[in-house]
C-alpha cells in the first residue's frame, strides 16, 4: 500500500531515470569494461588487463599532448580569468546605456558557436591577406603563418580561447560584483586606499567564491579542449594535431584513437585517464578553498 | 595651498582614469565585435577586389550579398543543414523540458523512498566530464542503429544533469499551499503538474530552453562522431566543409556560409540577452 502511495511519484521521474541509467550510467559502466579490452568494433572483444592504459600512458602522442596541455592551461585559465576580471570591473565603472553596452559588446564572442570562432579565426590568422597579418603589415612587421608555425600555434589557439571565453566569465563575475556592499568600498576609500588596493583588498576577497568557481571550471573546460584546436588545424580523424602535433590535445588524441584507428579499448582507456586528471585538478582546488578559508 | 592642489591632483587623476577607461572599453569592443562585424562586410560588398587589398571595414552592397546568401541556400546542401540542426535543437529543448521538468516536480516538491539516492547520483554526474562518457555513448547509439538518426543525435542528450538541477533550484520555491490546495481540490498528481507547476515554472524553462538551444546549435563533437553522413549534416558540420582547405570556394562564399551559421545564435541573444546573460550568471552564483 506503501509503495501504491508513491507509485505517481516514481511514474513521474521514470523517464529521466531510465535516459540517465541508459546514457550515462551505462555508458560509463560499459566503458569501464571496454577499457580493459582490445576491441575494433568488428570482432570479439578480448580480455587484455590494463594493455590500454599502458599503450596510452607510453605513447608518444600521449606524452605530447600532455606537454601542450600543461603549457595551455597554465596561460589560458589564468589570463582568461584576469582578463575577465578586468573586463568586468571595467563594464561595472559604467553605468546605465553604456554599461549594457559594453557588457554585450564584451559578450558577443560568447554567442558564437566555438566551431564558428575557430573557423572565422582561422582567416584572420590567414598568412599574407588574414587580418592580423594586414594589421602587422601596417607596422612594417612580416607576415606570420600563425597556424603552421610550430613557435605561435598554441598561442594563437590560446588567444582565440581568450577571446571566446573572456565575455562568459565576466557575466559570472559581473554578478558577483553587484553583491559586493558599496559601504566596504567607502570605507576602503576613507582609509585611503588607491582603486588598485580596492580590488585587491575589497573586490578579490569578496568575489572569492565566484572565483573559485570560475577557476575551477575554466580547469576542467581547458583540460576537454577539443572543438577550436581541431578545427584551427583543419584536423581530420586521420590526420590531426597540426603540423609536429603542436596543436594535439588530448580529447583529439582520444578521438583519434576511437575514429580513425577504430582501438575503442584504448580511447575508452584514455577517457578514464583523463578523468581521472580532472578529479585530481578538482579535488586540489577544493582542498585548496577549504585550506584557505578562516574556520 | 597644498590642499588645493591634492584636489587638483585628484580631480586630475580622476580625469585621465575616466579617459583610459573609454579608450580601453571602446579598444576591447572593437576586438570583441570585429571578427563578427568584417565577416559580415566580406558578405555584403561587392566580389571582385581581393580582401587583401580592400580590407572590407564596412558593407558595400546588399544585393550581392543576398545572392551570395541565395545561392547558398539554393545550391549546397545548406539548407537541409539547417532543418536538421533546428530539429535536432527543438527536439533537444521539448524532450529535455519535459522530462526534466516532471522529475524536478518530484525532486523539488515531494518525499518518496529512493529520492535522495538518485538526485544524489545525477548531481555526481555534474562533475563526470564529457570525455569520459562520449565514446561508449557512441558505441551505445551504434548497437542500437542510431548512427546518422534523428534519435541518435537527441536522445543521449536528454537527460540533462544540469536542466535538472536548474529547475529544481526553482521548484523548491513554488507555494507549496497552492499544491496541496489543488490537491484537496481532487487533482491528479500529473494535473497538479501540468496546470500548476509548469506555468509557475515559465521562467526557469524559458531560460533552460534558451541555453539548450545556444548549446546545440554550437555542439560540433557529437554530430562530427554520431552524425557523419551527409545527409544529416549539422551546421557545424556543413560549415566544416565549406572552410576545408581544399574547398575551392572563394572567401565571400565561405564568409556567407560562415555568417548563416551565426544568425540564429546572434537573433536570439538580440532577444533574450536578458535571459541569457542571467542563466550564465545564476549559473555560476549557485556553484
Amino acid at each position: 500500500m506503501n509503495a501504491r502511495r508513491h507509485l505517481p511519484h516514481y511514474a513521474m521521474v521514470l523517464p529521466f531515470a531510465l535516459l540517465f541509467a541508459a546514457f550515462f550510467l551505462y555508458p560509463i559502466i560499459s566503458g569501464f569494461y571496454y577499457s580493459f579490452h582490445d576491441w575494433n568494433a568488428a570482432t570479439e572483444a578480448r580480455f587484455i588487463g590494463l594493455a590500454n592504459y599502458e599503450a596510452v600512458l607510453k605513447s608518444r602522442d600521449f606524452a605530447r599532448a600532455m606537454t601542450n596541455l600543461g603549457i595551455y592551461i597554465a596561460i589560458t585559465v589564468p589570463l582568461g580569468i584576469a582578463v575577465a576580471l578586468a573586463l568586468a570591473l571595467l563594464v561595472d565603472s559604467f553605468t546605465g546605456f553604456w554599461a549594457n553596452f559594453f557588457r554585450s559588446a564584451f559578450f558577443l564572442p560568447v554567442v558564437l558557436p566555438a566551431f564558428l570562432a575557430a573557423t572565422i579565426w582561422r582567416w584572420m590568422y590567414a598568412p599574407n591577406f588574414g587580418l592580423v597579418n594586414m594589421v602587422l603589415g601596417w607596422f612594417g612587421m612580416p607576415s606570420v603563418n600563425f597556424l603552421n608555425d610550430t613557435g605561435t600555434m598554441l598561442y594563437a589557439l590560446i588567444a582565440v580561447d581568450v577571446w571566446v571565453s573572456a565575455g562568459f566569465n565576466m557575466v559570472i563575475l559581473l554578478a558577483g560584483l553587484k553583491n559586493i556592499p558599496q559601504d566596504l568600498y567607502e570605507a576602503a576609500r576613507l582609509d585611503g586606499a588607491s582603486r588598485l588596493q580596492q580590488v585587491r583588498y575589497v573586490t578579490i576577497p569578496m568575489l572569492a567564491p565566484i572565483l573559485f568557481f570560475v577557476v575551477t571550471y575554466g580547469f576542467i573546460s581547458a583540460l576537454q579542449v577539443f572543438d577550436v584546436p581541431w578545427l584551427l588545424t583543419g584536423s581530420s580523424f586521420t590526420a590531426y594535431g597540426g603540423r609536429r602535433n603542436a596543436l594535439l590535445f588530448p580529447v583529439m588524441d582520444m578521438m583519434g584513437r576511437a575514429f580513425g584507428a577504430v582501438r575503442f579499448g584504448e580511447a575508452t582507456a584514455y577517457g578514464f585517464i583523463l578523468t581521472f586528471v580532472i578529479i585530481l585538478f578538482t579535488a586540489v582546488m577544493f582542498g585548496l578553498r577549504a585550506w584557505r578559508t578562516p574556520k | 595651498m597644498s590642499s588645493v592642489t591634492v584636489n587638483q591632483a585628484i580631480v586630475a587623476e580622476l580625469y585621465t582614469w575616466r579617459f583610459l577607461k573609454w579608450v580601453l572599453a571602446i579598444c576591447v569592443a572593437v576586438v570583441a565585435v570585429f571578427p563578427i562585424w568584417w565577416m559580415f562586410n566580406v558578405v555584403f560588398a561587392d566580389p571582385g577586389t581581393p580582401v587583401s587589398i580592400n580590407p572590407r571595414l564596412y558593407p558595400t552592397s546588399l544585393s550581392s550579398g543576398l545572392s551570395k546568401i541565395q545561392i547558398i541556400l539554393m545550391e549546397t546542401p545548406y539548407l537541409r543543414a539547417y532543418f536538421v540542426t533546428i530539429g535536432y535543437a527543438l527536439l533537444t529543448i521539448l524532450g529535455m523540458l519535459l522530462i526534466g521538468s516532471m522529475a524536478a516536480f518530484e525532486f523539488a516538491l515531494f518525499d518518496f523512498p529512493g529520492k535522495r539516492l538518485l538526485f544524489g547520483l545525477v548531481m555526481l554526474s555534474l562533475m563526470v566530464p564529457t570525455v569520459v562518457t562520449i565514446i561508449p555513448t557512441y558505441l551505445l547509439v551504434a548497437e542500437l542503429g542510431w548512427l546518422n538518426t534523428m534519435q541518435g543525435l537527441v536522445v543521449p542528450g536528454l537527460a540533462s544533469a544540469f536542466g535538472l538541477f536548474l529547475l529544481v533550484q526553482f521548484m523548491r520555491t513554488l507555494p507549496r499551499e497552492m499544491i496541496e490546495a489543488a490537491r484537496l481540490d481532487g487533482a491528479s498528481h500529473f494535473k497538479i503538474y501540468w496546470y500548476i507547476a509548469l506555468p509557475l515554472s515559465r521562467n526557469a524553462m524559458v531560460t533552460l530552453a534558451i541555453l539548450t538551444f545556444m548549446k546545440t546549435w554550437g555542439n560540433f563533437a557529437w554530430p562530427l562522431i554520431v552524425a557523419p553522413k551527409p545527409e544529416i549534416y549539422t551546421v557545424g558540420q556543413v560549415v566544416g566543409l565549406f572552410n576545408a582547405p581544399f574547398s575551392h570556394q572563394t572567401v565571400d562564399v565561405v564568409m556567407t556560409a560562415n555568417l548563416l551559421a551565426v544568425l540564429p545564435p546572434l537573433l536570439f541573444f538580440l532577444i533574450f540577452q536578458r535571459k541569457i546573460v542571467e542563466g550564465i550568471a545564476m549559473s555560476g552564483s549557485k556553484g
